[in-house]
């Protein structure tokens, strides 16, 4: 077994030494919170299963990022999607834990069928699972070959990465895994993904056709918005942080989508800034979405309810959650300084800078890409208003929310340090770049050596000489700078005018809870905005006791699941009715099985008569 | 001689499709695996071996007297009606094997490549024995049946065995008639315990266990 000698098994380049990183700079954090998550949920074998599983998965999701043979990969990635839907059902007290892990786990699997067809396809030609001889066996491939290869890598890493519309497992699995796991699962490990479509498509098929990039720029662009749009309407907090986990992830993607659009197009200074974007984004996706997983464990922990429309007022009860979630926020809705602005600026600086240096229909395509992505940050930051302003600001809407209490220690630390790490990856944009240059390097084998991303240690300078430039930590100073200002100004002028008084009520004297602001009509104009995709409809049921008395009046809105509806159950019809059918010749009866064989032989004997 | 025990094989095999009462059927098996044994006896006295005088000694203490016996014992113990239920009937079960007969005399024929006309119709009768105990089992309801079947299958393969490489070797042969007669009793009692439950041992109405 020549393929399996230990020697050849681990692979340090930057790029897994990169994604090693992103692995233990979430899990970290995550692992001390679940101390004080996992405390008081189940008994000590359970707690200590989960731990157990925990360690499983962070050893998978590593050895996923750092092996050098396709074998092994495969067995690592198989560990991790088993692992991780373990984690999935772990919390056995909820029906729906288990029909998630089920959609979670089909998933899963028709993916990996697609990736063990593309590694069968390579292997074919390279007679060996080593990376190193795939990627030499790669350039001798046939176009036709490697087209196909290409799109079923990208359907088997896509449907882990959850690009719509193979995103349909994720807002179901993640929101059912205790919360730690979620965070370590939005954030790092529908991330192995990525580094699958970098380390397969990009490192060792190699790109050379501009389709490639093409169809991965659109279908990101699908996602973001896909993402965002179904975030905006949910109201299950976990479930919403989930559904921006698709539209990031088509963030990344664009980034990457680009990165390999430029490199076919032979464009290598682009191909890495893009890259660069795409890398940066992911890192910092990693980051904000495990810490706001985080807050929103923690908020479940404390109300034992997921639902934003039973919260309010928890800023209050709990005001370092709350700070935590709103940085978490800012960073997600691209806000400066923080990491997630600086990030998705890069993406739209590479897609300013490529829209400039092409010709003909991509400059119009990479522009409206860009557009697309200007609009997801403004619905991403829509979204998150609803959910920090329902969560966290009025007044409690139950009782839920009444008993709510500030989390422990544990806790609070594990979302302190993702925390700090936005602002980090915020104020210290230029030196991260500086490094994520080598691993893009690494990555696409470009030499970056003679390309200058940087002027000094505190200014972004994407392209030397064209005048674009950002400094977070001069944007931090503004900010502050004017911050204090206004606070100052605010303090001279207002200090007497202030009167604390109930709210005015047009002389209805019983405002209450219920007459507060909901998510559901924060996002009204939204769903009537989108309703040529949400297709939103309602439900009405009156109970009249006399013609002029209504007795009881409900009302319920709904949006269609689009992709649920119009994909997965016809399909998933398809499926039962041929199983239905073929359960036909199933009828339990002995005689009629052995007549099978009977006849099997029969046919079999006739049949080779004529030959 | 090899030709009038042939010739008894396949009668028998026709009486036996043509069955309509088990214990009618248990004694037509029982005249095929005499003459099982015959041929067997036949090939030890031409090549005095004492392997085969054993194989062939083993053939009818178990096939033609223990396996009969202890089947005849399970029917008058377990007091059922003796039909054993056909899905086709005697006429077109005659015709169907007839069929088969001459498929396994063209199997035997062109695709076994065999060394002589002598070796051919050994190998078509050998062939077509197991074809019919696959035709008792599918097409005969009750549970003995199926057992008897399956015994007459193994008789087929064990003239096939022996017409294609001279019998297989002494040990696994051996082993062989063990496990036949070891099968015939788990059966048996299987079909003893149902009859029990069931009061009747028409697997065709097994079906209605399934979920």
């Amino acid at each position: 077994m020549e393929h399996l000698n230990i020697d050849s098994l681990f692979l340090f380049d930057p790029l897994s030494a990169f994604f090693l990183c992103v692995i233990f700079l979430i899990s970290l954090p995550s692992a001390v919170y679940s101390i004080g998550y996992l405390k008081g949920e189940s008994s000590g074998l359970k707690t200590a299963l989960a731990w157990f599983l925990l360690v499983l998965f962070l050893i998978s999701m590593g050895l996923v990022v750092s092996v050098r043979n396709v074998f092994v990969f495969l067995i690592a990635w198989e560990i991790m999607s088993l692992v991780s839907y373990f984690l999935v059902v772990f919390d056995t007290k909820h029906e729906k834990s288990i029909q998630a892990g089920t959609i979670y786990i089909v998933m899963t699997h028709i993916g990996t069928a697609f990736l063990i067809a593309a590694f069968l396809i390579m292997f074919k030609y390279a007679h060996s699972f080593n990376f190193a001889a795939i990627k030499s066996a790669c350039s001798l491939m046939p176009p036709q070959t490697r087209n196909i290869v290409f799109l079923f890598l990208l359907i088997g890493f896509g449907t882990k990465a959850g690009i719509v519309p193979l995103h349909i497992w994720l807002p179901y699995a993640h929101p059912q895994a205790p919360s730690h796991i979620s965070s370590i699962m939005s954030g790092v490990m529908i991330k192995t993904a990525i580094y699958g479509i970098i380390r397969f498509v990009i490192f060792i098929l190699g790109v050379n056709s501009s389709w490639w990039g093409v169809l991965i720029l659109m279908l990101a662009v699908i996602s973001c918005l896909v993402g965002v749009i179904y975030a905006l309407m949910e109201h299950d907090i976990k479930k919403l942080l989930a559904y921006h986990s698709v539209e990031n992830i088509g963030i990344i993607l664009l980034g990457v989508g680009l990165a390999m659009l430029f490199i076919s197009m032979n464009m290598p200074y682009l191909a890495v800034f893009s890259l660069i974007a795409g890398l940066y984004h992911l890192i910092n996706h990693a980051i904000f979405k495990g810490l706001l997983f985080l807050c929103a464990g923690a908020v479940y922990k404390a109300t034992e309810t997921r639902d934003i429309e039973k919260l309010g007022g928890l800023i209050k009860k709990m005001p370092q959650t709350a700070v935590y979630f709103l940085l978490g926020a800012m960073a997600i809705s691209a806000l400066p300084p923080l990491n997630g602005f600086v990030s998705e600026w890069l993406t739209l600086q590479a897609f300013f800078l490529g829209a400039f240096s092409v010709e003909g229909g991509y400059r119009l395509f990479l522009g409206l890409c860009a557009a697309m992505l200007a609009l997801t940050s403004g619905l991403a930051a829509a979204c998150f208003v609803k959910a920090f302003g329902i969560t966290f600001l009025a007044q409690p809407r139950s009782r839920y929310a009444q008993n709510a209490k500030e989390v422990s220690l544990s806790m609070r630390a594990g979302m302190f340090f993702l925390s700090f790490l936005i602002v980090v990856f915020g104020l210290a944009a230029a030196i991260i770049i500086k490094l994520l240059a080598k691993v893009a390097s690494a990555a696409t084998g470009i030499n970056t050596s003679s390309m200058s991303f940087s002027l000094n240690n505190f200014i972004l300078s994407p392209q030397a000489g064209k005048g674009v430039y950002l400094s977070t930590p001069l944007l931090a100073a503004v900010l502050a700078t004017l911050g204090i200002a206004g606070f100052a100004i605010y303090k001279l002028v207002n200090r007497e005018k202030a009167v604390i008084y109930k709210t005015w009520d047009c002389g209805y004297y019983k405002l209450d809870s219920r007459n507060e602001y909901t998510a559901t009509t924060f996002s009204k104009p939204f769903r009537i905005a989108f309703s040529f995709f949400l297709l939103p409809y309602r439900k009405t049921q009156k109970i009249r006791e006399s013609f002029y008395h209504v007795k009881s009046f409900a009302y319920e809105t709904h949006t269609t699941m689009v992709f649920k509806k119009y994909i997965y159950e016809p399909i998933l019809g398809l499926v039962f009715r041929s199983a239905k059918f073929m359960r036909k010749i199933q009828p339990g009866s002995i005689h009629l099985y052995l007549s099978y064989i009977f006849v099997t032989v029969l046919i079999l004997i006739i049949f080779m008569r004529k030959f | 001689m090899q030709a009038i025990i042939l010739f008894g094989v396949l009668a028998s095999t026709y009486l036996m499709v043509i069955a309509k009462r088990t214990p009618a059927l248990i004694r037509y098996f029982r005249y095929q695996s005499f003459f099982l044994f015959l041929a067997t006896f036949a090939v030890a006295i031409e090549e005095r071996q004492i392997d085969l005088y054993i194989i062939a000694g083993l053939l009818f203490v178990i096939k033609v007297c223990a396996i009969p016996y202890f089947l005849n014992r399970i029917i008058k113990r377990m007091k059922v009606s003796e039909d054993l239920g056909l899905f086709v009937n005697a006429q077109l079960s005659l015709l169907c094997v007839l069929g088969f007969t001459y498929l396994s005399w063209v199997f035997a024929e062109r695709i076994l490549a065999p060394r002589n006309e002598a070796q051919a119709i050994m190998l078509a009768v050998a062939f077509f024995v197991v074809l019919a105990g696959m035709f008792l089992m599918v097409f005969r309801m009750t549970a003995l049946a199926q057992i008897i079947g399956l015994l007459v299958m193994e008789n087929g393969l064990f003239l096939l065995a022996s017409t294609v490489s001279g019998g297989m070797p002494f040990f696994v042969e051996i082993a062989i008639f063990f496990d036949v007669f070891v099968s015939v009793i788990i059966m048996g009692f299987f079909v003893y315990r149902i009859n029990k439950l069931f009061t009747h041992i028409d697997v065709n109405k097994l079906s209605r266990l399934k979920g």
